[in-house]
């Protein structure tokens, strides 16, 4: 009976092409669709590599016109540090967890040099503070004010990239991707120590590979702003941010903090993460819907077309369940041959290596898109189907 | 013309059989019911049709002949009364029973010939051996094409019924009737789609199954000189059986 209905859809190619393409359109999309929330998913499972629970962000901005003495500075953490109720704190660059705001570059070392890599300024208590976790080596020390190169430390995927799993990593040197003619070509960063991977973008993005440089005590008389991330003991709120605010203007009321969350930062950029992602979600349902119209449509017309070739095969033998399994059947032939056309295409994107996105994440989305599409044929096919099958067959032939 | 039965009158070869009965319907009534309207199709018919018997009904249109072809067929069930085949009441059959006694006994031949296009010649004449267990795709094609022999259109398995006559289509439904080796033909109007040529021709066909196999064949006709060419001519009138 397969046999025959591949027969059966063969020679009616013509007819069944637009439907074959609807399937290996839809196939498509949702395989797309697939690919970036399976992938998006995968990462909001994977451990984020640090804790932003209890941690405060703090921008002290300096006033229009006023800077930022360094003294002044150290006063002002020093006194934050000993409020009660404040565990630890960390002068950093303003790109802090969860933010809008990134830096990067290329840098490697062996001529291997990596696009994109995150760079953190961080001071001695970054990781105290951020909670990482230290695989290899050390975190930044005083002592490392005696250091001719500046002290780095790494992300355990940025060491697997340039130096691979298992080669030495610490003193190695790490440079930026020359460039002939630009001045920072020259700076060399000594690496002291390497921490898990950590995802500092968002919730739903990859692991980055990333760099932490050391915020070596110099003159910070430029800066017109700083950004000083606390971590609090639990409990503590409202009351405890307005002393760290009326703190700093103690030391100095030409300055002004403002002091967030980044339990709130995490939110707002789960928000703006997630909002494009439902708007995806929402266009792959409407698509959906649409193919499950489409193919109830199309098959509903497909057997008032066919009403007096029911009838004959009732004749001929074929019960009436027979008639709505071969209807069925032939969907699901047809939904093959689009889901097949599909998965070829599909599997063309691991192959490659295309986007950078993980074989598995492919892998699953072709799954997911096929039992979506099957699951649908099946479903839409059903209800014509059943028709199919109550159709008297002496109507029927009498039909023609 | 590869037709390979010639033209004859019926003369039956089995007569030790012509008093067993092979279709047996008592008490038959067929209403067809709306909200608002009762048709009586069929109106207490008793009629018994032999094993090896050619059967024409005749009869004006709406007369119920169609009605009683597909009660025959078991295609349709009837509103009162026991129809048998073959010796067997059919009244408690299920669903799947019926398509089996259908499948087994029973070839239809359709004025419409109602032939698959998108299907070939040969996959056509297949379809009612599609619906029986236990035969390989061999096995099938070989009944098959043997069916074709008989009907003279063995060089004409690949081609599509759209490249077909009107004649050789029927010849075609003819071959596929005849491919399960059923007992009974029910033939609705077989001519009545093709010119007195054709139409003699396909006569012919069904006079020379009967006489060669011993088929019993029950043919619906308009045609009074096709008609007399069967050895029982049987005539309704307002859904009752008149002579």
């Amino acid at each position: 009976m397969l046999r025959h209905l591949f027969r059966l859809i063969w020679n009616r190619k013509r007819t069944n092409v637009l439907l074959i393409g609807e399937v290996l359109l839809s196939f498509i999309v949702l395989f797309g669709v697939g690919v970036i929330l399976v992938t998006v998913g995968r990462n909001y499972l994977l451990p984020q590599g640090f804790r932003h629970d209890q941690v405060w962000r703090l921008n002290i901005a300096a006033g229009q016109g006023e800077k930022m003495p360094r003294p002044v500075l150290d006063d002002v953490l020093r006194q934050v540090r000993a409020l009660p109720g404040v565990q630890e704190l960390t002068l950093t660059s303003p790109n802090t967890p969860f933010r809008f705001i990134s830096m990067n570059g290329e840098y490697g070392a062996n001529n291997i040099y990596l696009d994109g890599v995150d760079r953190y300024d961080a001071d001695d208590h970054y990781l105290a503070t951020m909670g990482l976790q230290l695989r290899e080596g050390r975190w930044f020390r005083s002592s490392d004010d005696a250091s001719t190169r500046r002290p780095t430390v790494i992300s355990q995927n940025m060491r697997e990239k340039v130096f691979g799993a298992n080669a030495p990593v610490l003193g190695k040197i790490l440079r930026p991707k020359p460039h002939p003619g630009r001045e920072d070509d020259k700076e060399e960063y000594q690496v002291v120590g390497v921490v898990e991977s950590a995802r500092m973008h968002s919730e739903f993005s990859d692991y980055s590979p990333s760099m932490w440089m050391r915020l070596e005590p110099h003159d910070t008389t430029q800066w017109e702003g700083a950004a000083v991330l606390v971590r609090v003991a639990p409990g503590q709120g409202p009351e405890l941010q307005q002393k760290i605010v009326r703190t700093v203007a103690g030391v100095t009321r030409k300055w002004s903090t403002e002091v967030y969350t980044l339990e709130a930062d995490r939110i707002d950029k789960m928000k703006v993460t997630v909002a494009p992602l439902a708007a995806l979600s929402v266009v792959g349902l409407f698509l959906i819907v649409n193919v499950a119209l489409g193919l109830f449509g199309v098959l509903w017309y497909n057997i008032s077309q066919r009403r007096a070739e029911i009838g004959l095969r009732r004749a001929m033998g074929a019960t009436g369940a027979g008639i709505g399994w071969q209807f069925l059947g032939e969907m699901l032939v047809l939904t093959t041959m689009g889901v097949t056309l599909g998965l070829l295409i599909a599997v063309q994107f691991p192959l490659l290596g295309a986007f950078d996105v993980a074989a598995q994440a492919y892998l699953l989305s072709m799954l997911l898109a096929s039992v979506i599409i099957f699951v649908l044929a099946a479903v839409c096919a059903w209800q014509p189907s059943r028709l199919a099958a109550r159709i008297h067959p002496a109507v029927a032939l009498r039909e023609e | 013309m590869e037709t390979t039965l010639t033209t004859a009158q019926a003369k039956p070869v089995q007569t030790s059989l012509k008093n067993t009965p092979m279709i047996k319907l008592t008490d038959i009534e067929k209403v067809y019911q709306t909200d608002t309207i009762e048709t009586v199709a069929l109106n207490r018919v008793n009629l018994t049709i032999n094993k090896g018997e050619f059967v024409s009904i005749m009869g004006p249109s709406g007369c119920g002949k169609s009605t009683l072809l597909s009660l025959m067929g078991l295609l349709d069930e009837p509103t009162h009364g026991v129809i048998e085949i073959d010796g067997r009441a059919l009244t408690s059959y299920s669903d799947k029973e019926l398509a089996k006694v259908r499948n087994h006994k029973i070839g239809f031949i359709f004025q419409s010939f109602h032939l698959i296009n998108d299907l070939s010649v040969l996959d056509n004449v297949e379809l009612p051996l599609l619906y029986r267990a236990g035969l390989s795709g061999k096995e099938r094609r070989q009944r098959a094409v043997t069916a074709l022999e008989k009907v003279g259109l063995s060089a004409r398995t690949k081609h599509f019924p759209s490249q077909l006559s009107g004649g050789q289509r029927q010849r075609v439904a003819i071959a596929r009737a005849l491919a399960g080796g059923p007992e009974i033909i029910l033939a609705d109007e077989p001519t009545g789609n093709l010119d007195s040529v054709m139409g003699e021709e396909i006569m012919d066909l069904l006079l020379g199954l009967h006489r060669e196999q011993g088929t019993t064949i029950v043919m619906v006709t308009h045609d009074e000189s096709m008609a007399h060419k069967t050895e029982r001519l049987i005539r309704f009138f307002d859904g009752s059986q008149v002579s």
